[in-house]
């Protein structure tokens, strides 16, 4: 039945509710009949069993040294581009010099192909976590500074004029007009930067890497386990999926005030 | 005056005070060994080493970091941050004679070129030149490119004879088997993967190695950090010794030695692994091996590897004397 066409709204929600597991649910099911119908090897297309039997395959504790091998590197390498996005933000906002400086710069370092670069990164600063790091810092923190410095310019002139006329110093000006302003647009770029910590992770462990699910995944597919491969993919999706929407919970919880209001 | 029990008591202590002190003393030497791909049976000796305890017994601590490509390998050698590891000896080669690397090539692995053409067993392919006007795909990066023209050349075909599609190396043998490309070329390491895969379309494989085909010289090797050569040579001395004891226990216990690889990287299959060091030993005993022992690196040779490796990588001769990629005197007498 189609939502729009219920009159009864609690069962309208529902179908809403459910209508994306439905379609997740069939498309694995046709994916699974496909495969077996056609009985494709599992090097052409896994069945979805076949993965799943390759995902209990694996150890739990392997997993779990995998997850967090990326985890750690995604995370580091986020929590750092918002320490350092931030400011560069709010500086350029405030020295007209400074941006004219800093964003062609930041323009030619997010031009830059990451893959490329990374090979260079790892011979230079060793396969540690700090080259890891850099990596994925390099992806995300432009999208950060880009949407904090959208943010904090959309702030209306009439609040910043009032703010002037009432002699406000730049700081409070800063903390408590422009910065709450950009709260949406930050997030935004939160959003954008969260799921390329993972890729960033994930590209610097196809460079250099012992352990990390990129690695598990190249790895996999350098011994022609396909399904163990998909399997790892996976679980990268799913927690790709999770730290997204872990910010958009950040932003429920503690800045509730900035999410657009919902239509009656 | 002194009793028994604590005279007893204070020679203990002098005793376990002196060990204590000599443990801090000769505190293991630590060696970061670098593989030049990720971990598998053909690279089962350095894990085999570790668990057997050959290293420990040379007083060796030695850590394993996984790499992506010959020239990764030596790169990563020649920026300090590991001191020795396997790699192609005609990487090293080119790098040295476009570069001067500080890195040089210590104990010979595969004295045999791995490399090879895998069909289909009942393709029209069965000899080398049968390979003239079919599809053939390799893997971008690998070594083997270089080589293949050599190849044909070696066997009076033109540089032109096949007509050549790369591939992602995960997606080669996949391509073999749906019948996508009439030939694909690989590394004898790997048969018995390759094997398996088309096992499970109800196939076979059918190899043709280069190495029957005319092309004869050193491939992968040990090499080593120049600096780490220097600097720690009695290292470097007791490294190869224990390395080649753990060459020696891999060719005579493939399925314990795959175990020692899955015991340390999980992810790897012990039976697979057991099968791709069965295809590897080939590679480091043979006729070559034979005639002038394990590791050895005789001038003839080098000069022949120098020579193909020179060619393949359009440079000039006269580029590199092959001599000095070579540094002799670390391995343990081996014949």
């Amino acid at each position: 039945m189609n939502p729009k066409q219920s009159s009864d709204p609690r069962l309208r929600r529902r179908l809403m509710q459910a209508a994306p597991w439905v379609f997740f649910v069939g498309l694995i099911a046709l994916w699974e009949l496909v495969c077996r119908v056609a009985d494709l090897p599992t090097f052409v297309l896994p069945a979805p069993s076949a993965i799943a039997q390759a995902f209990v395959d694996v150890e739990f504790s392997r997993w779990m040294q995998h997850l967090w091998a990326t985890l750690r590197v995604a995370l580091m390498g986020f929590f750092i581009s918002i320490l350092i996005s931030i400011p560069i933000a709010i500086a350029m906002m405030r020295s007209e010099l400074l941006q004219r400086t800093l964003y062609p710069l930041l323009v030619v370092i997010q031009s830059t192909p990451v893959v490329a670069v990374a090979p260079l990164i790892i011979v230079l600063m060793g396969s540690d976590d700090p080259s890891r790091v850099l990596i994925t810092c390099l992806l995300t923190f432009f999208p950060l500074v880009v949407s904090t410095a959208t943010g904090i310019n959309e702030t209306p002139a009439e609040l910043i004029e009032l703010s002037r006329s009432l002699d406000a110093p730049i700081r409070r000006e800063t903390w408590q007009i422009r910065i709450p302003y950009a709260i949406p647009h930050i997030f935004s770029g939160l959003k954008v930067a969260i799921t390329l910590a993972i890729i960033g992770a994930v590209v610097a462990e196809f460079v250099a890497a012992e352990e990390g699910l990129g690695y598990f995944i190249q790895f996999s597919t350098s011994f022609f386990k396909i399904p163990q491969a998909f399997a790892g993919l996976f679980f990268l999706a799913v927690i790709s999926l999770l730290l997204f929407k872990s910010v958009q919970w950040t932003q429920q919880i503690f800045f509730a005030w900035s999410l657009p209001k919902k239509k009656s | 005056m002194i009793s028994r029990t604590s005279r007893a008591l204070l020679m203990a202590a002098t005793l376990a005070g002196n060990l204590v002190g000599t443990g801090m003393a000769t505190a293991a030497d630590k060696v970061v060994y670098q593989l030049d791909w990720l971990p598998g049976g053909d690279k089962a000796p350095v894990y085999v080493g570790i668990q057997e305890g050959y290293f420990t017994d040379e007083d060796i601590e030695v850590s394993i970091a996984s790499g992506r490509g010959s020239t990764d390998a030596v790169t990563k050698m020649a920026t300090g941050q590991s001191d020795i590891g396997s790699a192609d000896i005609g990487a090293l080669m080119a790098a040295r004679a476009q570069d001067d690397v500080p890195v040089s090539a210590v104990y010979a692995l595969f004295t045999q070129a791995p490399h090879a053409f895998f069909t289909l067993a009942d393709s029209d392919i069965e000899t080398i030149t049968d390979i003239e006007g079919k599809r053939v795909a390799t893997s971008p990066f690998t070594s083997s490119n270089a080589f293949l023209p050599l190849v044909l050349k070696e066997n009076d075909m033109p540089a032109d004879a096949v007509t050549l599609t790369k591939s992602d190396p995960g997606a080669l043998g996949p391509m073999l088997i749906t019948g996508n490309t009439d030939a694909i070329i690989a590394w004898v390491t790997n048969v018995a993967l390759f094997k398996s895969q088309a096992a499970e379309a109800g196939k076979d494989i059918r190899v043709l190695p280069w190495s029957e085909a005319g092309l004869e010289l050193y491939s992968s090797s040990i090499v080593a950090a120049d600096k780490f050569l220097e600097e720690r040579p009695e290292v470097a001395r007791r490294f190869l010794k224990a390395f080649a004891k753990a060459v020696a226990f891999t060719r005579d216990n493939p399925e314990k030695a795959g175990e020692h690889l899955h015991a340390m990287v999980p992810e790897v299959d012990p039976d697979v692994a057991a099968g791709q060091i069965r295809d590897t030993m080939e590679l480091i005993f043979n006729d070559v091996t034979e005639k002038d022992g394990v590791g050895v690196f005789t001038p003839e040779r080098i000069k022949k590897t120098w020579a193909y490796v020179s060619e393949a990588n359009e440079l000039p001769e006269d580029a590199l004397d092959p001599e000095t990629a070579v540094k002799r005197g670390f391995i343990p007498e081996s014949k």
